[in-house]
Formats: structure tokens, C-alpha cells, sequence
């Protein structure tokens, strides 16, 4: 559904991503794994439309989204949860929740089942978004995207900062989505997590995509990523 | 091409709108080389675009063109100065801008006279150019005594008004039962000086200065000055603000319910203040006035004819400018030429009378006293025709009018 | 003791001046990103368009004051499509280059048509005389102003905090770009925001017009002044420009009564004072600074 073709980008003269062509699929979770600093943010900014300065081609289900504005591309169907989880101070956890449109009807999850997979939400829903602990703000980031119904989710670094049972949980969640079709592109550097959701892993060294595993591969070399990764 | 030169023709004449008199005319000057360049440039350096340009501004190039016009009836072929000029320049009230143009004018322009400059910075920077190029300068916009005072020079005359006489009019009052003030003033130089001027005036008419509070300038909000003011229980509240923070003042001074308790008494005030807030909001205030269009048949015919020109009528700076420029050109009559030393001596010591100097004289320290008076503004139903706001209480002699030459000019 | 009831009440009449049109710069900085400079000129418009349709076609103070602030959000609503959008895509300095010119153009012709030295206005009906409460007797229009003003910012208070309107304004104010990505057209809200701005600006003109000289160059102070308000209450915070707003007017009037020479040096000690301790402001996120 996601086609990512040649894709370089730049801040200013710095040139950040360089010939990056990936794909995600119909009900699959690809990874995106590279050092800090190696572009996956960039990435997937790209692909929301929020960074502009960039050559290539990306493709939503044979759709070009050059054109397209940001919130056009959300209402195609791309959900966003960002790197530092973009909660509201000035909205209540319900209005976070309930800010963006929902784009599709069938896919999206109605606020009760929000509050059932999530417990802790549905006890805060009327503090003030800054008021949740990192964990909670990380959880609201993608309950805020299933409510939308998004077909295609980009996840940046899901599981950093969370305690392993709430790690479990949105793994947990990831592949009950994917079942129903749902593509995800996540940006991981806990490797062990990255093997127990993802179906194939993508590689990124300073802006290049230097490998293409599936998940046996990816199992198989998990030291030696590790190592390569610094972490 | 016949319609090419009629419209270029109509261009130069437009340039040249401000050439009153010679058009065409070609002949000899009847002066001979009496006259400078042959020709007399009178130059009007005022605020053309600020807070000063309603309450003399444009309209008084009106009023010094209308001087020259009288003149030239009154003479016509032994008039002295035969071609006669008037120009004019905008200041923006910034002394630098007003010693570079005053500058330009007797230099480039050959300006014989410079008139007006509000602005009391401005016009002591002015008054140093005359001195220094030897040309005669005749202001009346500004209010500083330091032009008679401590910076007065052969070639510079004050003609309308200056701060002691503000004062001495205001305090006029204090023997119509208004004994006890608080002042309420401007925290810069004129605000100062106003400031000074009335307390010693009202002291020597008898009364007291209970409080002197200063504001910031320029200010909109005096809501707690004028508490603040009220809080002695005076029987007067005297504001030396001007232009807009004047209506600022008095707006709130009438909404804080002080008006039924104490008579406000305006230091400076022009008649375009009045019309710009409405004769309602001013009723009953006092102020000291330099001349009223409505004061007499005298005034009123000439204020028709200042209508006619302006559809407008003439503050106290507009009849005075034309004053100024009538006097000067007179002065070049007797003298029989423009130079500015034999001008000078053809004022000095001058008893001198027109529509707006009463009993006026030109004193030895150039201070050009006259009679004045205190007015005060008319209620809404006293009102009989627009710009009929004011009623004249006391007239104040000349000789009453003003402080006693200052021992600080030596000329 | 009653005097300084009365520095109170003038002090927050003076700071719901202040507070309503910093409301309106504070949500045009918020959802625009621009500082719009122009904010004094409208606020001057929105008092001579009170006093010259009062004058040609006898709209008094109480309809003025429903129709002018629609007038101001319609000509916002102009100045938006025709200048202001462009500045979105440019270098702040285009921001100060623009807003600041217009304010000029603005003051220029209203110079031009209407001269200088100011526009009559008179005093509403029903708003004239003393409020008297006990001992103590109070400007029934001071008293109006601040109550007004409240009742203003309660209800502005209100539409951002309890419809959906309010709910993407106060989201593309904390985050104009990840609220695009969220899917959301900020961009269709720019225009009307932008108008509401104005629309306030022009409303503390009308309020303004009975009280102060209305002249071409009275938004020039107050301009001024308001700047130090946002920049006490924290550029882009609605609550932090009432506050500082009210706060500001206090401590004006305070300061006039009881150090006059230092009323206006006191509002930018407090700016300096803020600036020093919390450096975005009292309600800024302080991120952002
Ligand atoms: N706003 C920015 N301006 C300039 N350089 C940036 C900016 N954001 C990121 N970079 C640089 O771009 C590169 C890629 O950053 P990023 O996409 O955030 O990497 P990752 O998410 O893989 O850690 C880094 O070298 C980073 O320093
Ligand atoms: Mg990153």
C-alpha cells in the first residue's frame, strides 16, 4: 500500500536520506532499524508531508502523494504517531483523543473500545494532556490513531520509555490491527520487540537502506544488529 | 499639439500656485533693488502632517497668503515688495528636521521670513538659524518664554502666546473664586514649564496649588490622575495636556463625576480641540484664549473671509500667523526694503493694531504683547452656529497680560 | 481605602482594554504564527469607525458595538486574503515588514480623511454619571468596561474551551504543523481566526471610543503596551493575555497613583521581571521561549 521510491531529503545543504525505496504492505509490519540519527524520522515525516525538502516518489495504494497536503494525507488514510508522541497541553485527554477526523468509518475504533483497551485513559480522560506520565501519553499517541481508522500507521519508536507489560499490550494491538489489514511502518530500536511484531525489517545507515530482512533473517542476526545498532 | 500646451500650461501654473502676485507681470519691481532676489519669500515651517496640523498647519499658509494678498490691495502699485512668494514646509515637530529646512529656505528658497514653527524644541532651533543667517523669524505656534527669555536675538519675534501668559490668564480666575488648585501636567519640558509658570501665577493672584502631579507623555489613560487630583477637594483642576491626551483628559475627567465638584481649567487649548471632542464634553472649562473669531464684528468678518479660503473657522495660531505676516509686510512698506536689520528696527518698540492684536506692542525683548482672555466654553444649548464655543469671562489688558521683560535677554 | 477601590476598578478598566485585544493578537499568533503589528491600527479603526457612524448615519454606542466588531472581522477577513496569507510561507521579517506597513497605511489615511486632532463621541446612554455603592461612588462607564470586557473574555473563554471550533483553534495554536498531520485543514481556519483577531481589536476600539481621544494615533501607545502584555502573558496563550492584560492595567493605575513617574516603567519592569524568571512568559509553554 506504501511505496517509497528513491526518497532523498535534506535539511538545508545537509543531505539526511539518500535513494530509500521501501514498501509496506496490506496487513504487514515492516521496521525501519537504524542508529540515532540515521533518518527514520525524517522518514516518516516525509511520508506525512511535513518535511518538504525532498526528491522521490511516494505512493499511498497507487496514489501519488506529492500533491497532497498533510491533512490530506491523514484523511487518505495515514496515521502519525510521532517520536515525542504529540499530546495537546491545552486539550483534555478526551479532546486529544477526539481532535482528529475519523477517516474511516469501518476501521475505526469507537471511543468505549479506546477506553476498554486502554484503562488508564478512561480514568483521566478529563486531565489536561500534559498531566499524563510518559507511558500514558505514549498510550493516548495510538489510541488517537486507531480512533481515526487510519489504514496505514507510522509508528516512531512506540515502545521508548514504556514498562515491558505496556510494551506487550501495543504489541498486542499491532497484530490485531495488521489482521484486519492494517499496514504499519514502525521506527524501532528495541530489537526484541521489532522481531515479535514485525513480518520484514529495513535497514537504514546514514540515510541509505543497507539491508532487507525478513523476520527469520532478522532472528538470526539480532547480535550482530545489536552491535551494529550501539545499543 | 494646441491641447498638449494647454494642459502643459496648466501644469506650470499649478507649480507656480503659490506665486500670489507677478504672474505674468514682467515689469520692473517698484522697489528697485530694494528688494532682495527681487522678491519677498515669506516661509511658513509648521506641522503639515502631525498633531499640531488642524490647529494651524496648512490653513495658516491660507492665512499668511491671505496677509499678502491684503496687502498688496491695500498698496497696490506703491507697494514696495511687488513680487511676492509664500512657501511652506512641514517640520513633524522634530527640532533637527526644522533647523534643516530653515536652513534650506533662507539659503535655497531665499525665504526673507520664516513663520509659526509649533513646537518649542523646534523653534529655538530655528531661532538660532535666524541669528545666525540674519533673517527674521516670527514665532507663533510655540510656547516657550525662553524665546524672549535666556535665547532671544535681533531677528527672532514671538508674536501669539507664551506659558507665563497661559498662566497669568488662568489664574485670572482665582479672584472669580477659584482659590484652591491642583495642576495635573506633562512630564517633559513644555509640561515643566507650564507646570512652574501656573503655580507662580496663581500664587501671586492669591490662591493656592494644593497638588502637582506629573504623567507620563504621551498617556491615554488619566483615570487615576485625576482622582489622584480630586482627592484634595480643589476648587480647580488644572490640566496642561495637549492635542490628544488633552481629550484623553478631559473624556475622564468627565466620566470620574468631577465636573459638578471642581471647574477644569485647560493650560493650552486650542478651538480645534473643542470641535474635535464636542462642545458638550468641554462645557463650563476655562482656558486662556490668545483671540476668538467670534469676539467681535472685527474678528468675525475676518474669520468669514478665512472661511471662504478653508471651510473652516480660524484657530488663535491662524489669525496670528496672518497677523505676523500683515505686520512684517507693513514693516517693509515704511523701510522701504527687505533687509532684514532695517525690518527689525521698522518693528521695535512698534505700537501695532489689526484684527488680531489689541493694544499690541512689539516689546524690547520681541515678546509681541497683546490683550487676552479668559474663556470659557459654551453649554450644548448656548451654542448658536458651528465653531460658536466660546465666552469670553475677562479680558486681560496687555500690560497685565504677560511676565515683565526678562532680564535674561540682552539683544 | 476608597480611593484605592477607585485605582482598582480604573486599573481593570484600563486592563480589559488591554486584555480583549491582546485575546485577538494572541489567537492570530497562535493559529498564524504571524505578530501582527497592525493590531494598535485596528483597534484605532474599530473607535474612528464608531465616531463616523455615529456621525453620518447616528449609530449610537449600543449597536456600535455589535456592528463595528463585524465590520473589523470582515475587513480582517480582507486583510487576510489579500496580504496577510502570503506571509505564512515567509521569513519573519516579512511578518514585521508587513503588519508594521499596514499599520502606517492604516494611520495615513484615516490622517488624510479625518485630520488629527480627533473625532467627537458622545457619552452612552445609560452609561453616564456615578454608580454609587455605599460611601463609595464609581464611573458607571469604568465599571461598564471591566464588566463588559469579563463578560467578553468569559464567552471567548468558553468557545475555546467547549465546542470543536475551540478545540482546533487551541490545537493549531500549541501545534499548527502536527495538527495538519492529524488531519485536520488549519489551513480554513486561518482566515476566520485572523477576522476574529481584528474583529476584537476593533471591539476594544468601540469600547474605547466614549473614553479616549479618538485620533488617528492612539493605537501608536496602546500598541505598545499591548506587546508587553503578550509578552508577559506568553506569546499565543489566550489565558496568559487576559491575565497579563488585567494585570497590566493594575499595575498602570497603581503605579499612577503611587509613583507616577514610574507608571509606565513599572509595566515593562514587570515585562523584564517575567522575561528573567520565566523566560516564554507566565502562561507560555516554556519550550518554546
Ligand atoms: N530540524 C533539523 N534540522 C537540521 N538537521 C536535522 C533536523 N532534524 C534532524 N536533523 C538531522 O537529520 C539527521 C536524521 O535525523 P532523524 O531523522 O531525526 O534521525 P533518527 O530518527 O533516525 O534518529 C540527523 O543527523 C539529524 O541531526
Ligand atoms: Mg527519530
Amino acid at each position: 500500500m506504501l511505496e517509497v521510491t528513491c526518497l532523498s531529503a535534506w535539511y538545508g545543504e545537509a543531505q539526511v536520506l539518500t535513494d530509500v525505496s521501501l514498501a509496506v504492505h496490506e496487513g504487514e509490519v515492516a521496521t525501519l532499524v537504524g542508529r540515532n540519527g540515521a533518518g527514520k524520522t525524517t522518514l516518516l515525516r516525509c511520508v506525512m508531508g511535513l518535511h518538504r525538502s525532498l526528491e522521490g516518489q511516494l505512493r499511498l495504494d497507487e496514489r501519488d502523494l506529492d500533491r497532497l497536503s498533510p491533512n490530506a494525507r491523514a484523511r487518505a488514510g495515514i496515521g502519525w504517531v510521532p517520536d515525542d508522541r504529540g499530546i495537546y497541553a491545552s486539550l483534555t485527554v478526551e479532546e486529544n483523543l477526539t481532535l482528529p477526523p475519523v477517516v474511516s468509518a469501518d476501521r475505526a475504533w469507537p471511543v468505549e473500545q479506546i477506553y476498554e483497551a486502554f484503562p488508564a485513559l478512561a480514568d483521566r480522560r478529563a486531565s489536561m494532556g500534559t498531566q499524563l506520565s510518559g507511558g500514558e501519553q505514549q498510550m493516548l499517541a495510538m489510541a488517537r490513531v486507531l480512533r481515526m481508522g487510519s489504514s496505514l500507521l507510522l509508528l516512531d519508536e512506540p515502545s521508548e520509555g514504556l514498562a515491558p507489560v505496556i510494551v506487550q499490550r501495543i504489541g498486542e494491538i499491532i497484530r490485531q490491527i495488521t489482521d484486519h489489514g492494517v499496514g504499519v511502518l514502525l521506527v524501532e530500536q528495541n530489537v526484541t520487540f521489532a522481531a515479535t511484531v514485525a513480518d520484514r525489517h529495513y535497514l537504514l545507515a546514514q540515510g541509505r537502506v543497507v539491508e532487507q530482512l525478513d523476520n527469520a533473517q532478522f532472528q538470526a542476526r539480532e547480535h550482530e544488529l545489536l552491535e551494529h545498532l550501539g545499543i | 499639439m494646441a491641447r498638449k500646451t494647454k494642459s502643459a500650461a496648466i501644469a506650470a501654473c499649478m507649480t507656480g500656485a503659490l506665486v500670489l502676485a507677478g504672474c505674468g507681470g514682467g515689469g520692473p519691481s517698484a522697489g528697485g533693488g530694494k528688494i532682495s532676489d527681487d522678491k519677498v519669500v515669506l516661509a511658513v515651517l509648521n506641522d503639515q502632517s502631525g498633531v499640531y496640523k488642524d490647529l494651524s498647519g496648512p490653513n495658516s499658509v491660507e492665512a499668511v497668503k491671505m496677509a499678502v494678498a491684503d496687502y498688496q490691495k491695500k498698496y497696490g502699485d506703491k507697494a514696495v515688495a511687488s513680487d511676492i512668494e509664500v512657501i511652506s514646509a512641514d517640520h513633524q515637530n522634530k527640532p533637527d528636521i526644522a533647523n534643516t529646512k530653515a536652513q534650506e529656505m533662507y539659503d535655497r528658497q531665499k525665504a526673507d521670513i520664516i513663520l509659526d514653527v509649533p513646537t518649542s524644541s523646534a523653534a529655538l532651533a530655528v531661532a538660532g538659524v535666524a541669528k545666525q543667517k540674519k533673517k527674521l523669524f516670527i514665532d507663533v505656534g510655540a510656547g516657550t518664554t525662553e524665546l524672549t527669555g535666556a535665547s532671544c536675538n535681533k531677528y527672532t519675534f514671538h508674536w501669539a502666546y507664551d506659558t507665563a501668559m497661559l498662566a497669568k490668564g488662568a489664574a485670572s480666575q482665582v479672584k472669580n473664586g477659584g482659590k484652591k488648585w491642583s495642576l495635573v501636567y506633562p512630564d517633559y519640558a513644555f509640561g515643566q514649564d507650564m507646570n512652574k509658570s501656573f503655580t507662580s501665577a496663581i500664587k501671586e493672584g492669591g490662591g493656592t496649588v494644593q497638588q502637582s502631579i506629573p504623567t507620563p507623555f504621551p498617556n491615554d489613560n488619566f483615570a487615576t490622575f485625576i482622582t489622584k487630583a480630586a482627592s484634595s477637594k480643589p476648587d480647580v483642576i488644572g490640566t496642561m495636556a495637549a492635542g490628544g491626551d488633552l481629550i484623553n483628559f478631559v473624556k475622564q475627567f468627565n466620566q470620574s463625576g468631577m465636573r459638578d465638584k471642581a471647574t477644569l481649567a485647560v493650560g493650552l487649548m486650542f478651538i480645534t480641540d473643542i470641535h474635535s471632542l464636542g462642545v458638550d464634553q468641554f462645557a463650563g472649562t476655562t482656558f486662556t484664549d490668545a483671540w476668538y473669531w467670534n469676539f467681535d464684528k472685527k474678528n468675525r468678518e475676518w474669520a468669514d473671509r478665512f472661511k471662504e479660503k478653508t471651510d473652516t473657522r480660524p484657530s488663535f495660531a491662524h489669525a496670528a500667523n496672518y497677523s505676523a505676516a500683515l505686520q512684517y509686510l507693513e514693516a517693509v512698506q515704511r523701510a522701504g526694503t527687505d533687509d532684514s536689520d532695517a525690518v527689525v528696527g521698522e518693528l521695535e518698540g512698534k505700537k501695532l493694531n489689526d484684527v488680531f492684536l489689541r493694544d499690541g506692542e512689539v516689546r524690547a525683548d520681541h515678546n509681541v504683547i497683546h490683550d487676552t482672555y479668559l474663556a470659557e466654553v459654551k453649554k450644548k444649548s448656548e451654542v448658536n452656529e458651528p465653531w460658536d464655543y466660546e465666552k469670553i469671562i475677562n479680558t486681560i489688558p496687555a500690560a497685565d497680560a504677560y511676565e515683565p521683560v526678562s532680564k535674561a535677554c540682552s539683544l | 481605602m476608597s480611593a484605592f477601590i477607585q485605582y482598582t476598578l480604573q486599573g481593570l478598566a484600563a486592563g480589559g482594554f488591554y486584555a480583549l485585544a491582546a485575546l485577538g493578537l494572541a489567537v492570530i499568533f497562535g493559529v498564524l504564527g504571524v505578530v501582527n503589528f497592525a493590531h494598535g491600527a485596528c483597534y484605532m479603526l474599530g473607535a474612528v469607525v464608531s465616531a463616523v457612524l455615529l456621525d453620518v448615519v447616528g449609530l449610537h454606542f449600543w449597536p456600535a458595538l455589535v456592528i463595528v466588531p463585524i465590520l473589523m472581522f470582515l475587513f480582517g477577513v480582507l486583510l487576510e486574503r489579500v496580504f496577510v496569507q502570503w506571509l505564512l510561507r515567509l521569513d519573519v521579517l516579512y511578518n514585521f515588514l508587513l503588519t508594521f506597513g499596514i499599520a502606517l497605511v492604516l494611520v495615513d489615511l484615516v490622517k488624510r480623511r479625518y485630520g488629527v486632532s480627533g473625532l467627537p463621541y458622545e457619552q452612552p446612554a445609560g452609561l453616564r454619571g456615578q454608580l454609587h455603592l455605599g460611601s463609595l461612588s464609581l464611573p458607571t462607564y469604568q465599571v461598564f468596561v471591566f464588566a463588559f470586557s469579563m463578560l467578553v473574555c468569559v464567552l471567548v473563554w468558553l468557545l475555546l474551551t467547549r465546542t470543536r471550533i475551540g478545540m482546533i483553534v487551541r490545537a493549531s495554536t500549541e501545534e499548527p504543523e502536527r495538527t495538519r498531520a492529524l488531519g485536520i485543514n488549519v489551513n480554513r481556519w486561518v482566515t476566520p481566526v485572523f477576522g476574529f483577531g481584528i474583529g476584537l481589536a476593533g471591539l476594544a476600539g468601540v469600547l474605547a471610543a466614549p473614553f479616549r481621544a479618538i485620533t488617528a494615533d492612539m493605537g501608536g501607545n496602546f500598541v505598545i503596551i499591548l506587546f508587553a502584555v503578550v509578552v508577559i502573558g506568553g506569546l499565543g496563550s489566550v489565558l496568559g493575555a487576559v491575565v497579563a492584560g488585567f494585570l497590566v492595567g493594575l499595575v498602570e493605575a497603581y503605579g499612577q497613583a503611587y509613583a507616577s513617574s514610574f507608571s509606565q516603567i513599572a509595566i515593562f519592569v514587570l515585562m523584564a521581571l517575567v522575561i528573567l524568571v520565566r523566560p516564554a512568559g507566565l502562561f507560555g509553554r516554556q519550550e518554546t521561549a
